[in-house]
Formats: C-alpha cells, sequence, structure tokens
C-alpha cells in the first residue's frame, strides 16, 4: 500500500468482483479506496463460477414449495436490473469480456416439470420478466443439438454466460486506474470499531503498513465475511456452499445458449473456445482440518457420485456429450444468505460497515456493485436495492455490543 | 461405478519402485493392488515390448541387471493384483467411516471406469521428459527423448532415419547407443553445456561418486562406442531452432565456432526429467520445486510419508534419482507401510529400513553428482515471441508475457493458475504437463523470484481426460 492508503475514505476487503467492481464506481465517484485480497484477485469464487447469466428464476428458488417461490421471485426485479447492466458492461469498461448473450433455456423433461415452468413462467411475466414456454418441437427447432425426449423449455432472450476469469480482473483495473489502491497478498485479521466511530483495521502481509483507519468498511469477502463480520461481534446470515464444476475437451460450436434444468440440478454452455462448462450447483465437500471440523480455506474436495451424477444429467439432455473428453473437474466455495436472496447495504447496528455478499454474484455482482457504491456515497440505500439490505435480519444483531 | 474391491495397499506405478514396494507389501502379507497403465510390469527403464514381439538386446546392459532381478521376482510372485492397462484419473478419500482413498481407475482396453479402495495407497509415478519450447518445437519430428525410447521398444522401431540428439543429459548417450544397436542412424549427439563444465561437476566429489562406479565406466564406454560408430558428440552445442516445412528437416545449432546446421528427420531433447506427481497433488499432498531441472517432488519422511497420513511415496515422485535409488525407496515404502499397517514387527522393520536407507546414502553422491552434471538450467534454449508454449491451446511467449505483466501488476505473489486463467496455457489436454514448466520458469524471470517461489498449476481430477460416457457406464448416479 502506498503512503496515504492508511487512512482511505473507505476500506474493501476482498478481491472478487464485488469488492473489484464496488472500488471502481467508488474511486470514479472520488472516494479514496484501498482494496486488502488474502491472496490474489479473483482467487474466490469470482474466478471458479460457471459464468452462468441466469435471469430467469433459479432452480433453487422452485425447490421448497411455492410460497417460498413466491418470496423468492422479488429477485426478478434485480435480474431485470442486471440484464441492462451487462448489456452495458463492455461499453463501460471499455474492453471485451467474452459476453455472450444468445438466450437461455431452461429444459423440463416430464410433465410435471412443465407445470413447475409454466407457473414460474407467469410469475416471471407478471413481474416484468418476458420469458416464453417452449414445447417440444419448439425447443428441438432452437436448439437441435438437445436430447430430444425434453418435454420443453422456458426460453429467455437475454441469458447467456460470460468469462469469470476475466471479468473482475478487467474491474481491478480500472478501479486502479481511478486511484484506487489494490494490495494483493493482504489479509484482514483484524477489526474494532473506535469510540469515535471510525474502524481500525489490521492488515497482515503488507510490509510495513498494517494498520488501516478509515471510516467505512465494504465486507466484500465471499463466504469469509460471516467470519470478518464476527470481528467486531456481529452475527451475518451466510453460509458456505461447496460446490463443483466440469470442463470438457473443445469441440466445434454447437451451442450457443445457456441451458439449464427445472428439476435437475444443472447449468451447462460451450465457451468462445468451444470447451462445454458443467455444473448447476452440485455441491462438493469440505475436507477436514485436524480438530475434525470443516476446513473452509481450503477448495472442497469431489464427491464421486455428484461429479457422476453431474454429468449424467448434462449427458441426458445433450446426448453428445457423452463422447466428449472430461478435462477437469475442479471445487469452489459460494455463499448464500439465509433467504437466498443477496445481502447488500449498511448493517445498521455498524454505522459505516457495510457487506455485499450471498447469492448468484456474478450474474448480480456488476449491478449490485454500482447500486452499493450509489448507497455508499448518497448515504442513503438505493430504492432498488430495499429488499437486499442486510437489516432484514437486524435480530440477529440485537445482542451486539459496539462503542 | 463398478463394483468396488478393497486393499490394504493400492499401488500406482508398475517401474522399479512400485514393484520393490510391491515385493515388501506382499511379503508383509497384506492384500496388495499393483496398477500400471502399461500393458506390463517394468516401469520406465524396463518398458518390456508388448508380448510375442522380439528385439533384439531388450535392456541388457549391466546398469538395468538390478531392476530386471527385481522384475523377475514379482512376475513370480502370484498373491497379488497387477491391474495392467489401467490408468489412475484420480485419488480421493475413502469412505467416510473407515477411512482410506478410494481411487477411480480406467481400464484402457475395456473402458469404464472404476472404483478401487485401499487403506493405504503408495505413489510410484515415476517420471517424464522435461519439455522444453524453442522455435521449432511443435514441428513433427521434434519429440522427447523417452519417445523415441518407446518407439524404439515398440513395433515402430525406428522413428525416421536420421535422428540428431541434443540436451544436458548423459542419457543421450544411453539413447544413441540404443538407436544405433536398433539399426538407427544417429546424426549427432548435442550437449549444450561445455565439457569443462562437466568436468567441474564431476570433479569435487569423484571419491564419493567412484563407490558408484558403475554408471560412469558405461558412460565413458558408451562415449568410446559412439566415436568408433562414427556418431559425433559436441560439448558446449546448443539448439537454437528445429526448422522444417510440414516436418523436421534440420536443427540449428550455436557453437563457440559458429552456427551449425544439421539435417534430421527426429530431433529427440534430453534436459533431465521431471517428478510425475499429479494424483499427489491432486490429493494435496506437499510437494516442492526439485533443485536442477524442477518440476514437483513429492515432500516426505524418512520413511517415505507424504506429508498426508496414508499416503506414501516411491521412486522418481519423490525426487529424481535414478532406477537403483527408486528401487530403494519402493522398498523403504513398502517396509514403513507395512510397519505402519501392523504388519511388520517394529524391530525387524527399523532394521530392514536402516539398511535400505544406507544403501540410498551411498547412492547419493553420484546423485547430486548428476544432477549437477546434467543441470539444464543455464542451458535452456528460448523461445520466440511467437513460438507456442501451450501447444495444447495455442499459447505463444507473447501471449503468455501479456497474462503474466497484467498478473503482475498489483500482485507480485502470483502463480501458474493465475496466468492459466488469463491466457488458457495449461487448459489443454495434457493437463498442463507440457508447459506448466516453461510457464513457471517465465513467471519467475519476470517478476525476480526462484521458480521455487512460484506455485504452480492447481492439480485437479482426472490425471487423464477421459470420455464422459466412460464415467457414466456405473450404476445409477446420485441425484
Ligand atoms: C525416457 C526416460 C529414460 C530413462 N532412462 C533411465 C536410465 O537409463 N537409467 C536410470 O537410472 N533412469 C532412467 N530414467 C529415470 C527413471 O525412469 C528410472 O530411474 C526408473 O524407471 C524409476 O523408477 P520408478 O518406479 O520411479 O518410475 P517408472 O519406472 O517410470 O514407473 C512408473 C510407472 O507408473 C506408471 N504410472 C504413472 N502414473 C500413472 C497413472 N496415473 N496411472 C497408472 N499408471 C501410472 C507408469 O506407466 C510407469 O510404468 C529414465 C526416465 C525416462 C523418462
Ligand atoms: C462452482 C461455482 C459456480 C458458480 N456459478 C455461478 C454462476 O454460474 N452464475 C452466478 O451468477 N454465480 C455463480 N456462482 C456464485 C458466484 O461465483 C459468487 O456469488 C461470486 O463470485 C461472489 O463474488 P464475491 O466477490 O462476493 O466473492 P469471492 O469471489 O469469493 O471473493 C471474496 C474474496 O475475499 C477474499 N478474502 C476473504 N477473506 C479475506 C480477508 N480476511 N482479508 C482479505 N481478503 C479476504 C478472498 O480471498 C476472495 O478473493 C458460482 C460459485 C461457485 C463456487
Amino acid at each position: 500500500m502506498t503512503p496515504g492508503s492508511s487512512h482511505p475514505d473507505i476500506l474493501i476487503v476482498g478481491g472478487g468482483l464485488l469488492g473489484c467492481a464496488s472500488a471502481w464506481h467508488l474511486a470514479r465517484r472520488g472516494l479514496r479506496v484501498a482494496l486488502v485480497e488474502q491472496s490474489q484477485v479473483n482467487a474466490g469464487a469470482s474466478g471458479q463460477n460457471a459464468g452462468s447469466l441466469h435471469f430467469q428464476i433459479e432452480r433453487r428458488f422452485l425447490e421448497q414449495g411455492e410460497e417460498a417461490a413466491s418470496d423468492a421471485a422479488r429477485i426478478v426485479s434485480l435480474n431485470r436490473l442486471a440484464i441492462a447492466e451487462w448489456q452495458g458492461l463492455e461499453d463501460m469498461l471499455g474492453r471485451g469480456l467474452d459476453i455472450a448473450m444468445h438466450g437461455g433455456l431452461m429444459v423440463a423433461e416430464t410433465e410435471a416439470e412443465m407445470a413447475l415452468l409454466a407457473f414460474k413462467v407467469a410469475r416471471e411475466n407478471a413481474l416484468g420478466l418476458p420469458t416464453r414456454l417452449l414445447d417440444a418441437d419448439e425447443l428441438r427447432a432452437r436448439a437441435p443439438c438437445l436430447s430430444p425426449h425434453l418435454a420443453g423449455a422456458a426460453w429467455l432472450a437475454e441469458e447467456g454466460h460470460a468469462n469469470p476469469r476475466i471479468l473482475a480482473g478487467a474491474f481491478a483495473q480500472q478501479a486502479a486506474r481511478e486511484g484506487a489502491v489494490i494490495a494483493c497478498g493482504a489479509r484482514l485479521t483484524g477489526l474494532a470499531m473506535q469510540a469515535d466511530g471510525q474502524y481500525r483495521a489490521t492488515i497482515e502481509g503488507l510490509d510495513g503498513l498494517g494498520e488501516v483507519t478509515t471510516p467505512r468498511v465494504l465486507l466484500a469477502s465471499g463466504h469469509w465475511s460471516a467470519r470478518l463480520a464476527g470481528l467486531l461481534g456481529l452475527n451475518l446470515p451466510l453460509y458456505p456452499v461447496p460446490l463443483m464444476m466440469n470442463v470438457t475437451e473443445r469441440g466445434e460450436q454447437v451451442l450457443p445458449f445457456l441451458v439449464q434444468h427445472v428439476g435437475q440440478r444443472l447449468s451447462m454452455k460451450q465457451s468462445e473456445d468451444g470447451n462445454f462448462l458443467i455444473g448447476g450447483g452440485w455441491p462438493s465437500r469440505f475436507r477436514r482440518r485436524a480438530d475434525g471440523l470443516p476446513d473452509l480455506d481450503r477448495p472442497g474436495e469431489i464427491v464421486e457420485a455428484n461429479l457422476l451424477g453431474n454429468l449424467a444429467v448434462a449427458a441426458r439432455v445433450m446426448p453428445g456429450l457423452a463422447a466428449r473428453s472430461l478435462l477437469r473437474s475442479w471445487t469452489g466455495t459460494t455463499c448464500i444468505s439465509a433467504d437466498q436472496l443477496p445481502l447488500v447495504g449498511e448493517v445498521g447496528k455498524a454505522p459505516g460497515l457495510f457487506v455485499a455478499a450471498g447469492g448468484s454474484l456474478f450474474t448480480l455482482g456488476p449491478v449490485l456493485a454500482r447500486l452499493l457504491a450509489q448507497t455508499i456515497v448518497d448515504g442513503r440505500p438505493a430504492d432498488e436495492l430495499a429488499l437486499f439490505l442486510p437489516d432484514r435480519f437486524a435480530h440477529l444483531n440485537a445482542f451486539a455490543v459496539l462503542p | 461405478m463398478n463394483a468396488s474391491m478393497s486393499y490394504d495397499v493400492a499401488i500406482v506405478g508398475g517401474g522399479p519402485a512400485g514393484m520393490a514396494a510391491a515385493e515388501r507389501t506382499i511379503g508383509a502379507g497384506l492384500s496388495t493392488c499393483l496398477i500400471d497403465e502399461q500393458p506390463r510390469l517394468g516401469g520406465q527403464i524396463l518398458r518390456q515390448p508388448p508380448p510375442g514381439f522380439a528385439v533384439t538386446g531388450w535392456q541388457s546392459g549391466r546398469l538395468y541387471r538390478a531392476a530386471r532381478a527385481l522384475l523377475a521376482r514379482v512376475e513370480r510372485l502370484d498373491a497379488f493384483d497387477f491391474r495392467a492397462g489401467h490408468a489412475v484419473l484420480g485419488v480421493g478419500a475413502g469412505h467416510a467411516e473407515e477411512g482410506g482413498f478410494a481411487l477411480s481407475v480406467q481400464p484402457l482396453a475395456t473402458g469404464g471406469v472404476e472404483r478401487i479402495d485401499a487403506r493405504r495407497v503408495i505413489v510410484a509415478g515415476g517420471c517424464y521428459d522435461m519439455p522444453v519450447a524453442f522455435p521449432g518445437w511443435t514441428l513433427p519430428g521434434v519429440m522427447s527423448a523417452g519417445a523415441v525410447q518407446t518407439l524404439l521398444k515398440s513395433p515402430q522401431v525406428l522413428p525416421g532415419g536420421r535422428i540428431a540428439l541434443f540436451g544436458t543429459h548423459p542419457l543421450m548417450i544411453v539413447l544413441a547407443e540404443q538407436i544405433l544397436a536398433a539399426g538407427g542412424e544417429v546424426a549427432g549427439v548435442h550437449f549444450a553445456q561445455p565439457r569443462r563444465a562437466m568436468l567441474a561437476a564431476l570433479g569435487p566429489r569423484l571419491p564419493g561418486v567412484l563407490r558408484a562406479w558403475r554408471p560412469l565406466l558405461e558412460g565413458a564406454r558408451g562415449l568410446a562406442n559412439l566415436r568408433q560408430a562414427g556418431v559425433p558428440v559436441h560439448f558446449g552445442s546448443a539448439i537454437v531452432r528445429a526448422e522444417g516445412g510440414d516436418a523436421l528437416e534440420a536443427i540449428t545449432l550455436l557453437r563457440a565456432g559458429g552456427r551449425e546446421r544439421v539435417a534430421c528427420d527426429v530431433a529427440a531433447m534430453c534436459y533431465g526429467f521431471l517428478p510425475q506427481s499429479d494424483l499427489v497433488r491432486q490429493v494435496g499432498a506437499a510437494v516442492r520445486w526439485a533443485p536442477g531441472p524442477g518440476g514437483w517432488e513429492t515432500l516426505c519422511d524418512e520413511g517415505m510419508r507424504s506429508s498426508l497420513p496414508g499416503l506414501y511415496v516411491a521412486g522418481e515422485t519423490a525426487g529424481v534419482a535414478g532406477s537403483d535409488v527408486a528401487m530403494l525407496r519402493g522398498a523403504l515404502a513398502g517396509v514403513t507401510l507395512a510397519c505402519d499397517a501392523g504388519a511388520l514387527d517394529e524391530v525387524e522393520g527399523a532394521r530392514v529400513a536402516a539398511a535400505l536407507r544406507a544403501r540410498i546414502a551411498r547412492l547419493a553422491p553420484f546423485t547430486a553428482m548428476l544432477r549437477e552434471l546434467a543441470d539444464p538450467q543455464a542451458y535452456l534454449p528460448e523461445p520466440e515471441l511467437e513460438t507456442l508454449v501451450c501447444r495444447c491451446e495455442d499459447v505463444s511467449a507473447r501471449a503468455l508475457d501479456a497474462a503474466i505483466a497484467a498478473c503482475a501488476e498489483g500482485d507480485d505473489g502470483f502463480g501458474a493458475s493465475a496466468v492459466k486463467l488469463r491466457c488458457r496455457a495449461g487448459m489443454g489436454l495434457c493437463q498442463g504437463r507440457s508447459c506448466e514448466h516453461a510457464v513457471i520458469r517465465r513467471i519467475a524471470r519476470a517478476s525476480g523470484r526462484e521458480a521455487a517461489q512460484v506455485a504452480g498449476f492447481t492439480a485437479r481430477f482426472p490425471a487423464r481426460a477421459v470420455p464422459i460416457a466412460e464415467l457414466l457406464e456405473r450404476d445409477a448416479p446420485a441425484r
């Protein structure tokens, strides 16, 4: 860190998509930003994810029954904003980001799944998202590489995918150009609120500059955010979810769409380079620490049954996949909130402490970072964030003691 | 998953190290499964010709006598399972309650993927030729010494008419003799290091080295044989580029006297060997960058235990040291494991282990001398900016440098994985085996670090690319 960054206007903890995008928006608006990342930019979930831009209501929201699904459908308002955000992103950042928004299909194999899709499409349409139901024939005409046995699909023209390998780095680069200080190999190990309301942060791994005093801290630290809030004695309703992903060798381009499944965990797409990426939320398993507790700091290990399960669904939906070779499987840890909706904004109990985590934040990261930056600069929550503020869980911190 | 088999010990690799380990674990009465992707036992140096195929003079050299004797002993054992032609794709945690390991194994002939459960695992995966990217290295005809050696022992017999050898490793002398014996023509042996550098490595260690005099003698005898056969052997002769249209036509070498163009159909590089440690890294055991040529050797204690309980290493996977040391380390791993499993009396085990360690120590001066004498670090040819460094994903040195520069912005501790994410080097079919070394060296140079300080690619399942259909040839998957 450079001299002067020991008293930034805001300290951002985490160099994933949320941290880097927020750093850029805030630096552009004139704040002195210092970002600390314990490892490297994009080393967490932001660089390990499937890169799906899914704007339809996700399957995980439909798993818990109709009432929960209707509740969670509120996410659609955010998804609509995210579509516009992605459409303008390359212009905004002034570079290519391998964004492909050629449409997305959420397929169904059975009549029961078709009924679930119809329910979902009706909810989405009512909320202004133009999804459309395709029957089996329409689906086959649109995506001949998929199985002829599929019952149909929900179609959304704006869905697609982008390259998670480059997005966070692109934001970081722009942020640095706007004057943000980005320190890698720098880990937040201590956080306290002083009597004057300022935060004092201890950073390990910075040569000679371990203490930062700042009026604002943003925890954009993925699933680590909950533990870091613990440094202040605060609770955040976030939990880590270890997942796995698979990639095949390259092949000729046959699948321009994002493919998901309404009844099974599946996300599938073909990258610009021709590889098929197969995921969709199949869990991996945390390794154990010496004391027997799960090791949250290391990537999970592959659960063989889930690897096979994931590939089986994918090959059922797209039979041609069976002939492709699996190149690599990897694991990464994402972060989900207690009600599955993102947690973005100021923590009421600790003025100046902000958080941004929870959910499919590759898709939603760019728009959430912009709204969060607006919130921080304006000093009041952006209207669009009303549903996602951390204080919907204010009761978790009813007993917290701060200066 | 096809029916899972359960063993006390699974040994990956049927080379000198794996065979020696198996001999000990079987001797201690442990149920043992030895797995190798090759069709026959023997590993790299004893790679046997396919059954029924006669090659004259196959590994007749005195150097391989001990290994051949071991092979003969192990082939007579019948109390164990040898899974020939089975590739191990991954080593993972075994049953939640019982512990141990689960190996995903692909029978190459029939397809499908099987699971083998074992309480303990020894990884003895050997080593592979260090790949080096230089202008023209992707031309058909440019290959590794190992590839030439494999071809020599197979029905194809000779890959080309005129074969040129270049690099820094004395194995070139052995290989040249093998080519001659098989009726091929050697267009020259080119050591990049000057003769005096080799002598300097030899000199101070001579007394210790002389205790392992046989390989030296064989080397000197080999050189004399080559001279007699009219094969030019040059020192201080470093390759600059390989040239040709659709295939290799010649290599250009730089020497004190100027440039020389040597016409050849095959050019084989031999800069040394890298430990085969993909499985060990995949399961999360600690490794370190090897001295000399580099590559990741597995950290182990004096009983060949890796940093993971129940996982042992043997042979070149634990550090490249030649077949004699590989055999001794294999035996040591087997003995330690048998003691840990309670199948061998502690006192007896300790006595045998101490004797094995003493023999390894006697070979250490020779191993160290060879490593120094063959050290390629100062003599590696350089790629040009347009030379492909990752040939699977067509990543040029220029693109690699750009990715390294981008990673270096704001971060000086980045590793090979970060660079791979940016430019795709290492994302292809070979799983990064052929470019990781070059990527690490380039990162080290660009960021003023030692190669040992640069983290490598993250090793992932599967160790070899596998068709999805084969993985799915199992009973109903979980939902
Ligand atoms: C081209 C070449 C030439 C060499 N020549 C000599 C020489 O002349 N003298 C000398 O002392 N040393 C030589 N070596 C070094 C070394 O190979 C030997 O010292 C010796 O073979 C080491 O024994 P090992 O058991 O450790 O490995 P290896 O003999 O290599 O045996 C390892 C075995 O593991 C198997 N294996 C690896 N991974 C998997 C997997 N995932 N699934 C299934 N099977 C797997 C391989 O098929 C192989 O058979 C050479 C090495 C190479 C590459
Ligand atoms: C396998 C997988 C597939 C996914 N697929 C998709 C998808 O297709 N579409 C989608 O929208 N979302 C997907 N997600 C979710 C998405 O990747 C994440 O929601 C998103 O990347 C979160 O970004 P982040 O910046 O909040 O967190 P991260 O990218 O995890 O960044 C947090 C950073 O904080 C750093 N950090 C933590 N503690 C400290 C500390 N004490 N000091 C300094 N730094 C610290 C970490 O090193 C890390 O780099 C997937 C996730 C996974 C794991």
